[in-house]
């Protein structure tokens, strides 16, 4: 814009049109950040999680981390590749326990091992949890070309922080 | 006519939604409890068990009985109460629930106890300030599962054995609870932990499906008990500290060259790391074989890599990719550099006062000035020619010297100015 400014200086007062100039028009700049809000929209009545009811920034205060690795620490190397494991993993576990999941699954390294640690709920009978803990153990073993270890725990029900 | 087909539909109505009547739990207790035990052997199961709510007196008779299959004993009530199930569920007329078979009915509602597919797992209650743990209470209900009726959708929910830490000795051996790194597990842990920021008035979450427990790293594992079984364990493959290097001085004197490397583990499925390839070697030059000549060569050649004040030289190499490549490269080096400082080329000759590590005297403006100074007083007081080298020999300019030398190697210091004070008095012969 500013410079079809200079152009039209450039012209020769008679070439020179007030309309010739092509405007933008911009707003002023929302810069809010509303990640992670858990906010009351209803009743107050709707359970949520300790996970859920606390907003990122609270990261590191109120809450843990929900992916353990040393990728993130300053000068080490991995850490892109971490992050889409997690991705991939957390996907795969809301796959293969449908419905199942009481809260967000948390994946903790130690060295090449892999351990996933996920609440369940107890729709399912035991031998059914076993096989696919097996399954999911023995398929993630063999995709990530390193040990993987799921580590389950059942709850009655999920458990709710607060009502919003 | 019409009469009475408004009041057969008003009972029907009636019927449908009056709360409290759940004919159809049962038949689908019963369902259940036969698609597991498919050989009927009873369980020692209480009629009502199940029900909970009031009103289901009227049909006790209709209870779970498992030689009984319920499909035969599918009466109006039952199919209406059935069907009332589903039309609480799907929203849908009585008529289309009642032309619904039964069989497709609690197969449905089976498979939706029993899956839970489309359904999330429900909810309990708050257990943030006041309630007891959840789980665990469970005892007095019997072994298998129940039908809680939250909300519109029965929810099959499965009830669990009491937890382990019901039945811990107080002396029991941990190492055995946690003998690796585990996540938190509730169950186990016979501790009444709380974790979490509390509510208003409130206070911080109980340990049960505390998923901040389960986050943070653990030391469960390592208890003093344990940690003395590990090293029980790793003795076998231990040897002894060699008795004769029992000082710091005696590893200098054995093994001068210090090397250091270093290894990084990090979380990952590649074990590389390109900083694990430096290596630094450290060696007192004391410790090697060197004249003055040698060593003051060496410490030209090393520049910046000697540090003055502890006599080491420190040689960093990370040039070559493998930690063992640049091992040999250091070693390398220091052989290099010792060799080459014995010898002696022909330009070294050339070396001249710019290039002296210290301040020598002789030979020196300094020298030169105090000798022609005092030649000159001598002359004047008409003495006869002393030579050069007796007033190099006599104490004063001795004296002159070493403070000069000191001064000039050593900086200037309050000893240093003084006797510089001194000497220069003592040469110039003032009485002050």
């Amino acid at each position: 814009m500013a410079a079809a400014a200079r152009a039209l200086r450039a012209l020769p007062r008679a070439l020179r049109v007030p309309s010739a100039t092509r405007q933008l028009h911009t707003s002023p700049v929302c810069l809010k950040v509303s990640a992670g809000g858990a906010v009351r929209a209803g009743k107050g009545d709707r359970p949520v999680t300790y996970e859920q009811a606390h907003a990122p920034q609270h990261i590191g205060h109120r809450k843990g981390w929900l992916s353990l690795h040393t990728g993130n620490l300053r000068g080490e190397a991995g850490a892109a590749q971490r992050a889409l494991e997690d991705a991939f993993l957390r996907r795969f576990l809301a796959g293969t326990f449908p419905g199942l999941l009481a809260d967000e699954a948390v994946l903790k390294r130690r060295g090449n091992l892999l351990v996933v640690c996920a609440l369940l709920g107890r729709a399912l009978p035991p031998h059914k949890l076993y096989f696919l803990l097996g399954y999911a153990e023995t398929l993630l073993g063999n995709f990530y070309k390193c040990p993987v270890r799921l580590e389950l725990q059942t709850v009655p029900a999920r458990v709710p922080y607060k009502y919003l | 006519m019409h009469r009475v087909g408004l009041l057969v539909c008003l009972c029907r109505a009636r019927t449908r939604f009056q709360p409290g009547i759940f004919p159809a739990q049962s038949s689908t207790a019963a369902l259940r409890d036969r698609a597991r035990e498919p050989c009927g052997s009873s369980r020692g199961r209480t009629g009502p068990a199940g029900l909970r709510e009031g009103g289901a007196t009227a049909f006790a008779h209709s209870g779970p009985g498992p030689s009984r299959p319920p499909s035969r004993r599918a009466g109006p009530r039952e199919e209406r109460g059935g069907a009332g199930m589903a039309a609480r569920c799907c929203q849908a007329g009585l008529s289309c629930g009642a032309l619904l078979s039964q069989a497709v009915l609690s197969q449905a509602v089976l498979s939706r106890a029993a899956g839970g597919a489309p359904a999330t797992p429900h909810w309990g209650r708050a257990a943030f300030s006041s309630a007891p743990a959840v789980s665990g209470r469970e005892g007095p209900q019997p072994r298998e599962g129940s039908v809680r009726r939250r909300g519109r959708t029965p929810q099959f929910v499965r009830s669990a054995a009491p937890p382990r830490t019901e039945r811990m000795a107080v002396d029991q051996d941990w190492s055995s609870v946690y003998p690796t790194a585990a996540a938190f597990k509730p169950a186990s842990v016979p501790l009444p932990i709380r974790m979490g920021y509390p509510v208003k008035r409130g206070v911080p979450p109980p340990k049960e499906g505390n998923l901040e427990l389960i986050k943070i790293p653990n030391f469960l594992h390592l208890t003093p008990p344990a940690i003395k079984k590990h090293c029980a364990a790793l003795k076998d493959f231990c040897t002894e500290w060699p008795s004769a290097l029992d000082s710091d001085e005696k590893c200098e004197q054995h093994f001068p060259i210090e090397i250091e490397t270093v290894d990084y583990v990090s979380s990952g499925t590649s074990i590389r790391n390109p900083k694990a390839r430096v290596v630094t070697l450290r060696v007192k030059l004391s410790n090697l074989n060197l004249d003055d000549h040698a060593k003051k060569k060496f410490i030209k050649l090393v520049g910046e890599r000697y540090c003055q004040k502890t006599d080491v030289l420190t040689i960093t190499t990370d040039r070559c990719p493998l930690r063992r490549q640049n091992y040999d490269y250091g070693m390398h080096l220091l052989t290099v550099l010792y060799h080459e400082s014995w010898k002696t080329e022909k330009w070294e000759s050339e070396k001249s006062e710019e290039d002296m590590e210290e301040y020598i005297w002789e030979n020196s403006r300094s020298q030169k000035n105090a000798l022609d100074t005092l030649l000159r007083i001598k002359a004047s007081e008409n003495v006869s020619n002393v030579t050069e080298e007796e007033l190099l020999a006599s104490e004063v300019v001795k004296n002159y010297r070493n403070s000069v030398t000191a001064l000039k190697n050593e900086g200037e210091t309050e000893s240093n100015m003084s006797q510089y004070k001194e000497s220069v008095k003592k040469l110039l012969n003032i009485q002050a």
